[in-house]
């Protein structure tokens, strides 16, 4: 792991631990029912915690919004140039069609940041909190790299496309 | 779409409501720090920086913060902080952190939050992680659970 | 399971989480919160309880569940109502609903002392004290609102059945007279150092911490209130403006707390495990970890450096860190990961033991007494296990 690296991802492990100390709360807004309250609008304000922004520089940042009941995470994923933004678009894309599949990730990363998630009580109570801290650095630490692999991965192909396409015409 | 009713939130025009608003939270200040006040605190803080003098520009910069002042006055005194931040340099980091109070780094995770969020300071988001890192090696993640409890803002 | 000479007994009841838990007086019945019912069982030694009744009126998340002394269970609700489950002869419950009047979730419930009334903490901004109403033959609720400004967590009753202690997420400990006329005389409250007079809803004290505060609980022969709250710390006050704090060691918050004699405390929460605080003359201060699991889930980043050594792998995926990906997971990898991370939660850290609770302990309770010493608390989590120590 790179010097620069390890601490950002410590930062980002204690406060998704400290933030991660949710209990079941029912809405006091609304009847019956039990929501996210970092979620709803309108809401008691003694409800939210203080927000925690982590950054490494401008481009490279997470934001971990606590509440009584709910944590919303969302990260900013380094893009560089515009192929960079194009892959984590359809990276995070890709993955956001899927979210069901992935419990805690948010349909639409709030503005601003390529992906979110939403961790409830519901979550915290049915699996293990550090796996779940565990899970969002190890994702972290993969995406950055994974959007590095994938750029050089299209290149090389563009590259192969190149000299196929304008091997035709060398004689 | 602010002109549809149906959107309206009736509950925040009812006084019987009983919902706790932003402003209700903060604690009672006995007085509003002006920024008169806090001038020659963030002088004082400036020439302890520039002077090599860390442990005492920290400790100064983690003890009194402008609580109850406005956003300006908030701003100009994490400036100052941010000097001095900067200023010390990696390896005396740790020396310095072992010599504050438990409650001065509850200030000092404040001061280290803000930093990375303000756009201005997020450039130093390197030194402010290394700040962190120590940080939480010697107080563990108290200053962590203090902060997103507490109301009182830098 | 852990080895931790502490654990008297641990038993894995229910699936999901246990919000609460409660003994009847002789400990010989034990009633849980699962879901949306109220689970009944009788103890069997340190066998497993066998299950006996299950009290399934609610329709919503039930939150908390008491005993009075005469057995009669309480069980409220997210749904917004109150049941009083009366025993039968024939082993069942009869359950009569209580008009607690009010529109949100109803969070704690704690029975006075004398088993002749209760009270219900809410959503509502509000703390329902409910008492039978012969005439009707039902449960009837009186309200204290005010300055209540947000959910209410916990309530407890002093010893003399009169004064009520109440916490809640406005970050306010505040102590209510819960007297009732007709039921409850004067006499209890002669003396008593948290003011002269107790009209019903009267504010006798109030104390400011801020944060949420997650449990509260009396020691009535000091006159001493104990209080839990979100920002780890756990305070000590009295009606004499005395006030202690002393914060969590490990930092994490704790959900409950419980007095273990005059110069104890253990609380537990977030943690997972109990922690044993004692007042040493002059300050409460930490004294003791109990069944503390020693490589636990804590944070640092010392253990995600190196590459790590992944036991006993279902698959031979190749996940570890530091190999280059293979070229056929070329590109996909991070993906699959993070697939296999969520079905399997397999991940890079190795834990070495196991402690009773795995999950957030949510309240405590005193299991064993005598002379004013706890020597056993019963405590419940989101585990869904019940854990007896030894203290």
């Amino acid at each position: 792991m790179s010097q620069s690296l390890r601490p950002y991802l410590t930062a980002v492990r204690y406060s998704l631990e400290a933030a991660l100390t949710l209990s079941n709360f029912s809405s006091q807004e609304v009847e019956r029912h039990n929501r996210p309250e970092v979620e709803v609008p309108n809401t008691s304000a003694e409800l939210l915690l203080q927000p925690m922004q982590i950054a490494r520089n401008e481009n490279d940042q997470v934001l971990i919004e606590p509440s009584v009941n709910s944590v919303r995470v969302s990260i900013k994923v380094k893009q560089a140039d515009e192929i960079e933004q194009i892959l984590v678009h359809k990276f995070t894309r890709f993955l956001e069609q899927r979210a069901e599949a992935f419990y805690i990730l948010r349909r639409v990363p709030i503005k601003g940041y390529s992906i979110s998630f939403l961790i409830t009580n519901y979550h915290t109570e049915t699996m293990k909190t550090n796996k779940l801290v565990d899970f969002i650095i190890e994702f972290m630490e993969e995406v950055d790299k994974e959007i590095s692999e994938m750029k050089l991965f299209l290149n090389a192909r563009a590259r192969f496309v190149a000299e196929a396409y304008l091997g035709e015409f060398v004689y | 779409m602010d002109q549809d009713w149906r959107r309206i939130d009736i509950d925040a025009f009812d006084p019987e409501s009983g919902r706790l608003t932003e402003k209700d939270l903060i604690p009672p200040y006995p007085n509003n720090v002006t920024l008169q006040d806090i001038e020659p605190t963030i002088n004082q803080l400036r020439n302890l920086a520039s002077s090599g003098d860390s442990i005492s520009a920290i400790k100064l910069a983690t003890s009194d913060p402008p609580y109850s002042g406005d956003e300006n006055v908030k701003y100009q005194y994490f400036l100052a902080v941010m000097t001095a931040l900067s200023q010390v340099k990696q390896s005396d980091i740790t020396n310095i952190i072992k010599q504050l109070s438990p409650k001065q780094q509850d200030v000092l995770i404040k001061y280290l939050y803000k930093g990375m969020a303000v756009k201005e300071t997020q450039k130093q988001g390197g030194v402010l992680l290394a700040w962190f890192e120590k940080l939480t090696q010697v107080a563990g993640i108290n200053p962590v659970v203090h902060y997103i409890n507490d109301r009182k803002t830098v | 399971m852990s080895s931790d000479k502490s654990i008297v007994a641990s038993f894995k009841l229910v699936k999901g989480p246990i919000y609460s838990h409660c003994f009847n007086a002789d400990r010989t019945i034990l009633a849980i919160t699962s879901d949306t019912n109220c689970l009944v069982y009788r103890m069997n030694g340190t066998k497993k309880p066998i299950l006996h009744a299950t009290l399934n009126n609610h329709d919503k998340t039930v939150t908390a569940v008491d005993i009075s002394i005469h057995g009669r269970i309480v069980t409220c609700s997210q749904d917004r109502n109150a049941y009083v489950w009366e025993p039968l002869s024939n082993g069942t419950y009869k359950p009569t609903l209580v008009l607690l009047r009010i529109n949100r979730a109803a969070t704690c419930v704690s029975w006075a002392p004398n088993g002749y009334k209760f009270a219900v903490g809410s959503s509502a901004r509000i703390i329902a004290v409910c008492y039978y109403e012969q005439e009707n033959n039902w449960w009837v609720s009186k309200h204290i609102k005010k300055p209540i400004k947000s959910t209410v967590n916990c309530v407890a009753w002093h010893d003399n059945g009169i004064i009520l202690a109440a916490g809640g997420t406005d970050g306010v400990a505040r102590v209510f007279s819960g007297f009732i006329k007709g039921l409850d005389s004067k006499d209890a409250v002669v003396n008593s150092p948290w003011g002269a007079k107790f009209p019903f809803g009267f504010l006798l004290k109030e104390f400011y911490e801020g944060s949420y505060i997650n449990d509260i609980k009396w020691r009535c022969n000091l006159e001493q209130l104990a209080f839990v709250t979100h920002d780890g710390a756990l305070n000590v006050v009295d009606s004499q403006n005395y006030y202690a704090q002393v914060d969590s060691p490990e930092g994490l918050p704790y959900r409950a707390l419980t007095w273990i004699n005059d110069s104890s405390i253990l609380t537990a929460g977030y943690n997972c495990h109990p922690v044993l605080f004692k007042f040493n003359g002059s300050n409460w201060a930490f004294a003791k970890n109990f069944d503390k699991v020693a490589n636990t889930a804590s944070v640092g980043a010392s253990k995600k450096a190196g590459p790590p050594v992944v036991p006993q792998k279902p698959k031979s995926f190749n996940t570890n860190d530091d190999n280059d990906e293979e070229p056929q997971s070329f590109g996909i990898s991070a993906l699959k990961k993070f697939k296999e991370l969520d079905l399997k939660g397999t991940v890079t850290t190795n834990k070495v033991e196991k402690g009773a609770h795995d999950n957030a302990i949510s309240e405590l309770a005193v299991f064993y007494e005598s002379n004013g010493n706890v020597t056993q608390v019963s405590s419940c989590g989101l585990d869904g296990e019940i854990v007896i120590y030894s203290i």
